[in-house]
Formats: structure tokens, sequence, C-alpha cells
């Protein structure tokens, strides 16, 4: 009895493992079996220089969103670059980045490429804005970011420290 | 608790919790690299194994359902799907208690997730948990059954 209940879970997961490798293989959005997930979190250092860094780009064609430090983030601020707040309304209301605008990602990710473009029309895309959320573990601003570059912003920054670091440093907020 | 035993009952569980996963794991099939992410999210598993993790997973789920519904390996495809559903729960309620803002990746793999949801996807994997358990153990007591006549 013990037997052959093992036996039918070693048969199913033969048969998955070799569904799923195979698949994976010959599929056109394959992944790799082993990807460096710590990238996320690079902040880039070359943002701050005067020269121009280069652009990197995604496999899908559109320019990679950087993560930026604080310092440079602040600079940013001071030079009037549009704050982009990924937060749900409700979040965003109760305090934000002085002088950002919300585009709450969860409804935005929905849109068509059209729709993100209305959205986005007042910015030029050949212009740095910065994305950001709540945060610590919030990931929004990472996905809001390359929402934005794939509907072809070129200058998508990320501010990883979030409201949470720009409201304990004493920078300017509002409600 | 007669009905528990009863044929057309065992069956209704079996598409329900069959069906169910089935439809969960279509998401996750076609868009494995967001899955991956999904996965990434949870933080509990370390990066060189999200992947594999994220392109074996859907198979054995849909492999898992689909002889669930059929009704080929009852005991075994049960089984598998409660080790699944156990797994889920413990790094829904670690996600939970952590008060992670993620994504479960449970459903779809939309990445904002209240934590609402992830209480109510708690409560239904432990519903559907129930179900698989009373196919895993009546399907072992209906092949006794079958023996003894």
């Amino acid at each position: 009895m013990k037997r052959s209940l093992l036996k039918e879970i070693i048969i199913i997961i033969c048969i998955s493992v070799f569904l799923g490798f195979t698949v994976n293989f010959f599929s056109p959005n394959k992944i790799p079996l082993v990807q460096d997930y710590s990238s996320r979190y690079i902040v880039d250092s070359t943002s701050s220089d005067k020269q121009k860094p280069v652009r990197q780009y995604t496999k899908e064609g559109f320019v990679k969103p950087v993560n930026v430090k604080v310092q440079d983030v602040k600079k940013m601020f001071d030079e009037g670059v549009v704050f982009i707040d990924g937060r749900p309304p409700e979040e965003f209301a109760a305090g934000h980045i002085k002088g950002a605008v919300n585009i709450p990602y969860k409804e935005f990710k929905d849109k068509t490429t059209e729709q993100k473009l209305e959205i986005l029309k007042a910015y030029d895309k050949e212009k740095p804005l910065v994305s950001y959320c709540g945060g610590g573990d919030c990931e929004i601003s990472i996905d809001n970011a390359y929402e934005m570059a794939k509907a072809g912003y070129n200058e998508l920054k990320i501010y990883l420290g979030g409201y949470k670091e720009w409201e304990e440093l004493g920078y300017p907020t509002e409600k | 608790m007669n009905f528990l035993s009863n044929k057309y009952f065992l069956l209704i569980l079996r598409l329900i919790v069959g069906g169910t996963f089935l439809y969960a794991c279509l998401d996750k099939l076609l868009n494995q690299e967001l899955f991956a992410k999904a996965i990434f999210n949870y933080k509990f598993l370390p990066d060189v194994f999200i992947n594999i993790f994220a392109i074996v997973i859907p198979y054995i789920e849909l492999t898992a359902s689909v002889f669930l519904i059929l009704g080929i390996f009852k005991r075994g495809s049960s089984f598998v799907i409660i080790v699944l559903l156990i797994v889920f729960i413990i790094s829904l309620t670690q996600a939970y208690a952590r008060g992670l803002d993620i994504s479960c990746g449970c459903f779809s793999l939309e990445t904002v997730s209240e934590k609402s949801d992830i209480l109510l996807r708690i409560i239904e994997d432990i519903f559907l948990l129930i179900g698989s358990f009373i196919i895993f153990i009546k399907s072992k007591t209906i092949i006794k059954q079958e023996r003894q006549q």
C-alpha cells in the first residue's frame, strides 16, 4: 500500500520535472535555471556622476530603470525631478514626498501602453522620473518603474528607501 | 459522516480541488518569470533554487490536478496536493506575519496584494487542504472495500 503511494508520487514528480524542463527549454519565454536576484537591489553608483551613465537595456529591449542612492534622490528632488508614488491612493493621502504624483501600480499595470502614455503624457520621456513606494519590503517602486520604462520612458530611477526613509531623514513631505 | 464515503461526494470533491488547482496553475505556467519573482518575494528560498522551483512546481500542480480530476493515482495526486497546500499555507502565513507587501502568486500573479487578500488565500487553502485530506483517506478505504469484495 505504502509502496504504491510512493510510486504514484514519484511518477507524478518525474512527469512534472520532465514536462517543466522540456517546455522551458523550448519556450520563447524561457527562464534561466539559476538567476541572480541580488541585482534587483544593487544601487547604481554612477548615477551621481556628471557624466551620463551608459544605459542598460533589458532583454525585452527597453531601458533598464536604475536604483539610486538617497543622496542622489535628494539631489533630484532639489532639481525638481518628478516623483511617482506607486502606492494605493489611501496610503498616498496619508503622507507622501512633497510634490509627488500618485500613480498606483495596482491599476497602472493593467493599462494598455496607450493608456499608460496618456497618464504619463505630461512628462518628458528623456527626463528622469523617480519611482518610490513605502520602502522596507515594498517592491512596488521597482515594478512601477519597469512598467513605465516598458511604456518608453528612458530615465526611470528607483528609490528603494521609499517614503519611510524619506520621512525618517526629515525631508519635505506633505499630506 | 457516512456521506464522506459517498462516491459522488468524492467525485465532486475531486473536481473542486483538482479544478481549483488546475485553474491556479495556468497563470503560473504561462508567466514563469512572474512566478519566479513571486517566489523571490516570499524571501524564504535561496536564490539558486528559485527558478528551478518556478519551472517545476506549476507542472507538479498541473499533473496532480489533472490526475485528480481524471481519477488516476487518486492517492498519489491528493498526497502531492496536500504537501503543496501545506507549503503554500506556511509561506503565506509567514508572509502575513512578517507583513510582507507581496503578491501571493496564488491565482493570478499580480504583484500587489493586500494583507486581507493573503488571509483569504490562507483560509481558501485550508478548505482545499481539508478536501484533499478527505479524498486521500477515502480513496484508501474504497480500495480496501473493493479488495474485500
